[in-house]
């Protein structure tokens, strides 16, 4: 049985984008908790359980960020690279969700560790269609890293 | 002291019984003092090999090429001392007790000797007292030898466990895979025949598809509840301060479907704060709680959820209405894989309260249950108090009424 | 209309079968590839030999314990090759081994599915994989390259 409640990190600065997407998570009932980023810098301080997320711990990572690429402060890519690149954060799936139509961030996204690459569409409805497929592929479907076993794993791959 | 001598005779005596002469190695210069020495062992009861050297190269030759009970050192020699050869013994790996017998010896250097790891010390005007000084040496060096080996054994041990541990830790990996995969070809595709052939067999063969199909899920579940069971214990099982309101309230959230379908009535009282792995408490409550929704009689459910502290513990208590079990039974429900009920009367596979159990005694508690045959039960675990207190979990009082 | 090129790698042709026949059954077109062993992966990747004609995986369904060169040793090699990494590869594997998904993880797999042992939950888990990443993700595909 598992316990761990499902956990999204959403990360978006835009106010219209984010109450679609809470919508339409909200809507689906894909998930029970979900913690709003509004910058890049604050979305790393809640993965690196500092500053905003001192509370948090590497033990119990979220089960999945979704993460726009045009930040505040830290941009998504890099927030992505920094995820990706330590081995406390890499195993959370990252799934980028932008309105961006460049073939460069796409492309980047992927070279960097990306999970997935989502295109925000741009009809409402498709939207609605979109984001609840990939609730329920990310947190239905897809088996997340095991809460609390990140680092120990990590250290066992080596 | 006198216990200890009978012990230190015994040494000598078995070292006799075995035939074996003593075989001690001098450091000395003194011809003379070499004879007072060997007269005074004599004269102790040792049966005596010896033999003499004066310079370190000699020394070292001869605690290489022979074995010796015991190294007698004059601490002054002309190019040397007692103590260099302590030193080599040290360097060489060698466990021959050593005992420095000298002239007048000033304190501080005797201390010193005996901190490096010189046996005794015995002046050469009380000679008389070295027999004895040698039958402990010999005696420490054999608890020393003693411990060793049971050090040695017992590294042994732990890396056994350690071995043993790697093999079940490898057998749970295997039950998750190596055996769900042919069970998992058995159930598909026995589903998939079922699917293709539909309405083109008889309601027999329907039966017996759905027999097997049956039978290969449970086998799934079976492996699924056997990898939980061995997992309580192979985890890393931290334990920190847990507020067990907040345990209690995340299990009957997960529980929110079945209190709902079941009409359940649950009231609680507050409860303490406990040391205790957070997730592994959950699951004790949340296997409780379940069962008694599930075992629930005629009436609707109605469950109390309660702590008390008796001493160095806290018994926490969860208590129904529903069908009860028989007193002969009380104790089988703790045991794996047992079940008291068909499968159509109550589905489950005797897996929950083992893992209850093995996770209350992983903390130090004890769990059982009370009850009569449809008159419902109570199930009662009990965890020790963590110190300190803090003042306001003593008194627990009914706070919250939840139906 | 695009049309994804899927490549299967599984040494068990029961689930060979079964993955393809599930991914036959909507009406979305795509091209359905498989191999059976981690060599003969790579080189249907990299156009080795008899693979020299065929197309690059929009996406890669990868079992773990394989013939010849494991799961675990095909999704490094993918991810440290710089024209290969790109590619989404979901472990699509029976072992719900927690070591087994970290190291996926870490390896550096898209995503990890474990292959339900249940017939409407496997098409279900095939039909979601299909429907996420045709039809929801956005694919690097190699003329956007």
């Amino acid at each position: 049985m598992k316990f761990s409640r499902a956990e999204i990190l959403l990360v978006e600065d835009s106010q219209e984008d984010l109450d679609l997407t809470l919508h339409s998570l909200g809507h689906e009932r894909v998930a029970t908790d979900i913690i709003v980023a509004r910058d890049g810098e604050e979305a790393l301080d809640l993965l690196f359980c500092r500053g905003a997320g001192s509370g948090r711990s590497f033990e119990n990572p979220p089960r999945l960020v979704l993460l726009d690429l045009k930040l505040p402060k830290v941009d998504g890519l890099e927030v992505l690279r920094q995820i990706k690149s330590d081995p406390r954060t890499r195993t959370i799936p990252v799934v980028i969700l932008t309105s961006s139509k460049e073939e460069r961030d796409l492309i980047r996204g992927y070279e960097l560790g990306v999970n997935s690459y989502i295109q925000k569409p741009v009809d409402f409805e498709q939207f609605r269609k979109t984001i609840k497929q990939l609730g329920l592929y990310w947190l239905i479907t897809n088996q997340a890293p095991v809460a609390g076993r990140t680092a120990r794993a990590a250290g066992q791959s080596s | 002291m006198i216990a200890g001598e009978l012990i230190v005779e015994a040494e000598a005596q078995k070292l006799h019984a075995k035939g074996e002469k003593l075989s001690v190695l001098m450091v000395e210069d003194s011809v003379a003092d070499t004879e007072l020495i060997r007269r005074e062992l004599e004269h102790g009861g040792f049966d005596l090999s010896s033999e003499v050297v004066q310079t370190a190269e000699e020394f070292a030759r001869q605690v290489h090429s022979n074995s010796f009970h015991v190294v007698l050192a004059d601490f002054n020699l002309p190019q040397w001392n007692g103590m260099e050869a302590l030193e080599l013994l040290r360097r060489e790996g060698l466990d021959i007790p050593l005992i420095l017998v000298s002239g007048a010896l000033p304190d501080i250097t005797a201390v010193d000797c005996i901190k490096q790891g010189a046996a005794d010390y015995v002046l050469k005007d009380r000679l008389a007292r070295l027999p004895s000084a040698i039958r402990s040496a010999l005696q420490e060096k054999q608890l020393r030898e003693e411990r060793k080996r049971a050090e040695h054994e017992l590294a042994q041990k732990v890396e056994e466990l350690a071995r043993s541990n790697r093999e079940l830790e490898h057998f749970a990996y295997v039950a998750s895979h190596d055996l769900q995969e042919p069970l998992r070809m058995v159930a598909t595709y026995t589903q998939l025949l079922a699917e293709r052939y539909r309405g083109k067999l008889d309601a027999q063969a329907e039966k017996y598809i759905h027999y097997a199909v049956d039978g290969a899920k449970r086998m799934q579940t079976l492996i699924q509840d056997l990898l939980a069971f061995s997992r309580v214990g192979r985890q890393d099982t931290t334990f920190a301060p847990v507020d067990c309101n907040l345990i209690l309230h995340q299990a009957l959230e997960s529980l929110q479907l079945a209190i709902r379908e079941s009409g359940a009535v649950l009231t609680y009282a507050r409860l303490p704060e406990v040391m205790a792995n957070s997730s592994q408490l959950l699951q004790v409550f949340s296997n409780l709680l379940a069962n008694a929704i599930k075992f629930r009689g005629s009436d609707k459910p109605n469950i109390h959820i309660s702590a008390e502290r008796q001493a160095g513990e806290f018994a926490f208590s969860v208590r129904d209405n529903g069908i009860g079990i028989a007193s002969e039974n009380a104790q089988d429900v703790f045991v794996i894989f047992r079940r008291l009920h068909t499968r159509t009367e109550y589905p489950g596979n005797g897996i929950g309260l083992a893992i209850c159990r093995k996770i209350v005694e992983q903390h130090g508690g004890k769990i059982w249950v009370t009850s009569r045959e449809g008159r419902g039960s109570t199930f009662t675990f009990t965890l020790p108090v963590t110190e300190p207190v803090p003042a306001a979990q003593e008194k627990f009082k009914q706070e919250y009424v939840q139906a | 209309m695009f049309k994804p090129e899927i490549l299967l790698v599984d040494d068990n042709p029961a689930d060979l079968d079964l993955t393809s026949e599930v991914l036959a059954r909507n009406e979305r077109p795509k091209r359905v590839s498989s191999v059976m062993n981690g060599v003969e992966a790579l080189g249907f990747l990299r156009h080795e030999g008899k693979y020299a004609d065929t197309p690059d995986p929009d996406l890669i369904l990868l079992d773990l314990n394989l013939p010849r060169k494991d799961g675990r040793a095909v999704l490094a090699e993918v991810k440290a090759d710089p024209l290969l990494r790109r590619t989404p590869i979901v472990v699509f594997s029976t072992s719900q081994a927690e070591f087994d998904i970290m190291q996926s993880y870490n390896l550096g797999a898209n995503s990890y599915v474990t292959k339900p042992g249940d017939l409407p939950e496997f098409v279900q888990a095939v039909e979601s994989i299909e429907n996420f990443w045709f039809g929801c993700a956005r694919l690097p595909r190699k003329e956007e390259q």
